[in-house]
């Protein structure tokens, strides 16, 4: 099922020189710790001026998806939806 | 006398997205692939499918249906809003991948694109049209994503090409030319032409042509004169035989914004700030394109499935919000609302350029439309959409939202 969060999260980002990419690594989310598994798609667009970067991505363990969003004004992240891949 | 069937080199691909607005969800959300997923305008119960995974078409989950009936074929079906600025940036990716073969890429709308290899550096390098489509392929992946798949068709022109693609889905790659092209038409009915809906299928029936050789085979006269009239069964007869009239592209002729009302109503008031929000939409759209249009066409949609068009030239060339505001209800209160509307559409036709602004000596009120409509559309690039917006539209962010639309990008 999908569910609309649009809460404030935590994460931790890193930036592979390597590849060329920044990542997001790990999200801290109502107390527990998700480590990320796999960037299914990662795209960007404009409100105004302000840019945000959208990743969706599920946890390591392959059990829980998430759209974050990312506003480059601020930096501040946002978890917008989860998912456990069924429908409602 | 007959013309022959072209003996052109097939130099023409047309690639679409499979399934694409359902693989690009599945693609986003590995949890969700491999399972059936519905895209819906609303995911309420009468929200309308406008896309399906293939698995979802496998249980016969086919557009047009509601989630309420889709739900009653399969529980268990993902059901999902559209997502465009998501599909505007694959669109985007797809065509950034063609390009890198040749710049004579033409995007037929969002999952699709016509590509001409005439004297493109891969075919000069010695390449096949097949081994270039197999590069695509792997292109597409590496761009969008290893889950997403796409349908390669090669022709001598883009119908031909376009019904190749279209054989062996998904993932397929299929070449039709002047060897082949009776083999494959005899193994297919008219409606799986691109082009032929229900509508021409029974014209073409009721001159007696029933299978697409019969369409084929069927002289110039007979389709010029019976079938279609005029150009259209010349250009039917070329495009069969693989001449490439397809090819030239128009110029865009309308601009227009659809709104299907989650809550129908009679009111007036209520379908007036409806308009204000679509002519909003229309007029951002053709002021960023730098034109002005010089008619306007609404259409209303009511209750059991009714429905009224009008259209209606402007007294003079319409540009701003309020022009195009002003001009929609003008239409719409020619109308008797009796039972409730469902749809509304605006439209505005007669494209031109807005090359230079010419103010009426006597209106000093045009000049203040056009500072009105600068100043917002700054404020609203610098800010977001509505941001700024005219007063009868407070309190709407969320109604109307961004839709994709599935016709000719132009």
């Amino acid at each position: 099922m999908r569910q609309k969060i649009d809460q404030e999260v935590s994460v931790v980002m890193y930036y592979s020189a390597r590849k060329k990419m920044a990542l997001p690594h790990l999200i801290s989310w109502q107390n527990k710790e998700y480590r990320v598994g796999e960037i299914g798609y990662h795209h960007k667009f404009r409100e105004g001026r302000t840019l945000f970067h959208i990743y969706e991505l599920t946890d390591s363990e392959h059990s829980l998806w998430f759209r974050m969003k990312l506003n480059t004004d601020n930096l501040h992240w946002i978890v917008e939806a989860i998912s456990d891949g069924y429908g409602d | 006398m007959d013309m022959e069937i072209s003996k052109k080199e097939a130099l023409t691909m047309h690639v679409d997205l499979n399934s694409c607005f359902a693989i690009i969800e599945q693609q986003a959300n590995p949890l969700i692939r491999n399972k059936p997923v519905v895209i819906a305008a609303y995911d309420t119960p009468r929200g309308m499918i406008i896309a399906s995974s293939y698995e979802a078409k496998a249980l016969g989950l086919a557009l047009g249906l509601s989630v309420a009936d889709a739900r009653k074929i399969y529980p268990g079906v993902i059901v999902m809003m559209p997502d465009p600025e998501k599909y505007f940036d694959a669109n985007r990716r797809f065509s950034k991948v063609l390009n890198k073969y040749t710049n004579n890429v033409v995007a037929k709308s969002v999952d699709e694109f016509a590509i001409d290899f005439e004297g493109s550096p891969a075919i000069r390098a010695g390449m096949t049209m097949e081994e270039i489509g197999m590069k695509i392929k792997e292109d597409v992946k590496k761009e969008l994503g290893s889950y997403v798949t796409i349908n390669v068709g090669i022709a001598p022109n883009r119908f031909l090409a376009k019904l190749a693609a279209g054989l062996n889905k998904p993932d397929g790659m299929d070449r039709i030319d002047h060897a082949n092209l009776r083999e494959i038409l005899s193994g297919l009915s008219l409606i799986d032409l691109p082009g032929i809906n229900y509508r021409y299928q029974a014209r073409l029936n009721l001159n007696g042509i029933y299978t697409p050789l019969q369409f084929l085979d069927s002289d110039l006269d007979k389709l010029k004169k019976q079938v279609f009239g005029g150009i259209v069964g010349y250009y039917w007869y070329l495009r069969l035989r693989g001449y490439p009239i397809d090819q030239i592209d128009f110029g865009r002729k309308t601009i227009g914004q659809q709104y299907a009302l989650g809550q129908r109503t009679m009111d007036i008031n209520e379908i007036s700030k409806l308009v204000m929000k679509l002519s909003e939409k229309v007029g951002r759209r053709l002021r960023s394109a730098n034109l002005t249009a010089g008619g306007i066409y609404i259409t209303l949609g009511f209750e059991g499935y009714k429905f009224f068009g009008h259209r209606q030239k402007t007294k003079e060339r319409i540009f701003a919000t309020q022009q195009i505001h002003f001009s929609a209800m003008k239409v719409i209160r020619l109308i008797d609302i009796s039972s409730k509307v469902t749809n509304i559409s605006v439209t505005v036709y007669d494209l031109k350029d807005l090359k230079y602004r010419q103010i009426s000596l006597f209106n000093s009120f045009e000049a203040d439309l056009y500072s009105i409509a600068d100043a917002s559309d700054e404020v609203n690039n610098r800010y977001g959409e509505f941001t700024l917006t005219p007063a009868l539209m407070a309190n709407m962010q969320d109604v109307i939202i961004k839709r994709v639309a599935f016709g000719k990008i132009e």
